[in-house]
């Protein structure tokens, strides 16, 4: 090999040219979701569980012709939501994160000049593409057992960007606990403390009919207005006040995971 | 063999004003663990002229690494200064990035990538264009004789391809200090001695070396003046010859010591002291 590979490139002064380390860092990412797609299947698969076995428990207390709240659709329109933002759940950008931080990675990328916020960000871009696919194919999967879109293809396409961002926010909080923690173990068991959240709520009936202690909970938790406004959607059309609780609560969550995120990756030591 | 990638730009002189490339005054680091305050630095003092080659040199636990890592921009500094490339590290960390290559412990590679995909990768990081990166990332495939394995994934490498990949990363914007934080641990021999070529090539062409290395025929092999590091401070600096000789005149030997000699002197590692007493200090 000839010496000249030293003397003949030099790009020492050129990050003044803008570097766009979010894309660059999330084609990485996308690529890596391409070659696991194993880390896809709980994703996948536990939402479609719990859909079907949701369904096959309630769909005959709440019959289509005769249930108010399906607007005449069937129990598994009413179920979807619920599906859809577990499937969002079930991010692996933390977990890649943590692996990283501990395999070194994470500081091979810290001793680039590339923004501290692109590290954290591209895993999350990735995380919003892998959900809108996910989404669509748990929407398509509903609609070959007869759920529609009430909202048109307009509201899918809604339904879709909403579900993405509370997946990319609902990482970003992951990948939080991830470099708060640097470990596996604590980053899987972080998951836990969010995960009651996305059962306190309306997630079987609407707010109404729980019982009163229930209702309460559901009220107070942010995850009710994102699953009443993905709901809002397939079962009644556009609801504009049901839309803007949904997306006020995604906006406030990504609003401070970005938050946290800048001060922790700013403050890494 | 085809003509390696041209970029051009407006580059500095490879020379800092005073013609060193990492100095540090009074370097101190302090973390808050477990059992309390821990001093892992105290006060380190470095004065590293250009494109030499540095080994920085100390039993586990001594500080090295914290060292590294402070110079490197990763890790913050409790007290004292440090300029690497004559750029202040606390007042600016991306100036200083753009201006070392880093390879830490263990070879810090994302598996699931390939050899290319992560040089390409890294151009990126440093503002190459998709085609500069490429052309940028097969002529470092050829420098560390990994063309044959560029499209494998990086998990299915074996330890001494993964480190010379990982000092090809940090040689992506030919860097002006390049960190090479115990490149050979766990090698075996021949890899090994791939890892010490290299690092004597890339010195030849005027980049500055600074080594941590628990191999001391490794130090005396490469580099041109070293410092050994004990419980966070600086504990003996010279050269390796400086070093022996001082040693022979003060002990009255009759023949020239080793540097392992040195390094037990230096470091008060004998037969009397218990291994367990020296603490490990996680950076």
């Amino acid at each position: 090999m000839s010496d000249a590979v030293f003397s003949a490139v030099d790009v020492r002064d050129r990050a003044n040219r803008p570097v766009n380390g979010l894309v660059v860092l999330g084609q990485r990412a996308l690529r890596e979701s391409l070659r696991t797609l194993d880390a896809l299947l709980p994703a996948v698969f536990i939402p479609l569980f719990f859909l079907v076995v949701n369904i096959g428990q309630a769909g005959r207390i709440f019959p289509a012709g005769d249930t108010e709240f399906l607007n005449g659709q069937g129990y598994g329109a009413f179920q979807l939501p619920a599906s859809l933002l577990l499937a969002g759940s079930f991010g692996a950008a933390a977990l890649y994160l943590v692996e990283e931080i501990e395999g070194g990675y994470f500081d091979k990328l810290r001793a680039t000049p590339v923004s501290r916020m692109s590290i954290v960000l591209g895993r999350l871009y990735a995380e919003g593409v892998r959900s809108v696919v996910i989404s669509t194919a748990m929407v398509v999967i509903g609609m070959l057992f007869g759920v529609r879109i009430e909202s048109g293809f307009a509201g899918y396409l809604v339904l879709v960007a909403m579900i993405a961002l509370w997946a990319v926010a609902f990482s970003g909080f992951m990948q939080l606990i991830a470099l708060k923690s640097r470990s596996a173990a604590a980053t899987q068991a972080g998951s836990m403390v969010f995960f009651p959240l996305l059962f306190l709520t309306p997630n079987f009936v609407p707010r109404n009919l729980l019982t009163r202690p229930m209702e309460i909970a559901a009220t107070l938790n942010p995850v009710t207005y994102v699953m009443e406004a993905a709901r809002s959607l397939i079962l009644d059309g556009f609801d504009g006040a049901a839309l803007a609780k949904g997306f006020a609560v995604v906006g406030a969550a990504l609003v401070l995971m970005l938050a946290l995120s800048v001060r922790m990756i700013n403050n890494y030591d | 063999m085809r003509e390696p990638t041209s970029v051009t730009s407006a580059i500095e002189p490879r020379s800092t004003p005073t013609g060193l490339a990492v100095e540090a005054t009074q370097l101190v680091k302090h973390y808050r663990g477990k059992g309390g305050d821990i001093e892992a630095v105290r006060g380190v003092d470095l004065a590293v002229p250009a494109a030499t080659v540095f080994g920085f040199l100390g039993p586990n636990g001594a500080g090295k690494s914290t060292t590294v890592r402070m110079l490197t921009t990763l890790m913050s500094i409790t007290s004292g200064s440090a300029h690497v490339a004559g750029i202040d590290v606390a007042d600016d960390p991306d100036a200083v990035r753009r201006k070392i290559g880093v390879a830490l412990q263990e070879a810090g590679l994302d598996p699931r990538q390939s050899g290319r995909e992560l040089l390409i990768l890294q151009c990126r990081l440093f503002g190459m264009t998709a085609r500069e990166a490429a052309g940028r990332a097969e002529d470092l495939l050829e420098l560390v004789e990994l063309t044959d394995a560029a499209d494998r994934l990086v998990k299915g490498y074996s330890g001494g391809m993964k480190r010379r990949l990982d000092l090809a990363t940090a040689l992506v914007h030919a860097p002006e200090v390049l960190f090479l934080d115990e490149p050979t641990t766990g090698l075996d021999p021949a890899s090994r001695l791939t890892i010490w070529d290299e690092v004597r090539r890339i010195n030849a062409q005027g980049t500055t070396v600074f080594l941590t290395t628990q191999y001391l025929e490794e130090a005396d092999q490469l580099c041109d003046a070293i410092a050994i590091i004990d419980a966070g401070t600086i504990v003996r600096e010279g050269t390796p010859a400086q070093l022996k000789d001082e040693l022979r005149e003060r002990r009255g030997l009759a023949a020239r010591p080793s540097l392992d000699d040195v390094f037990l002197d230096a470091t008060g590692r004998t037969r009397e002291r218990a291994a367990g007493e020296v603490q490990e200090v996680r950076s």
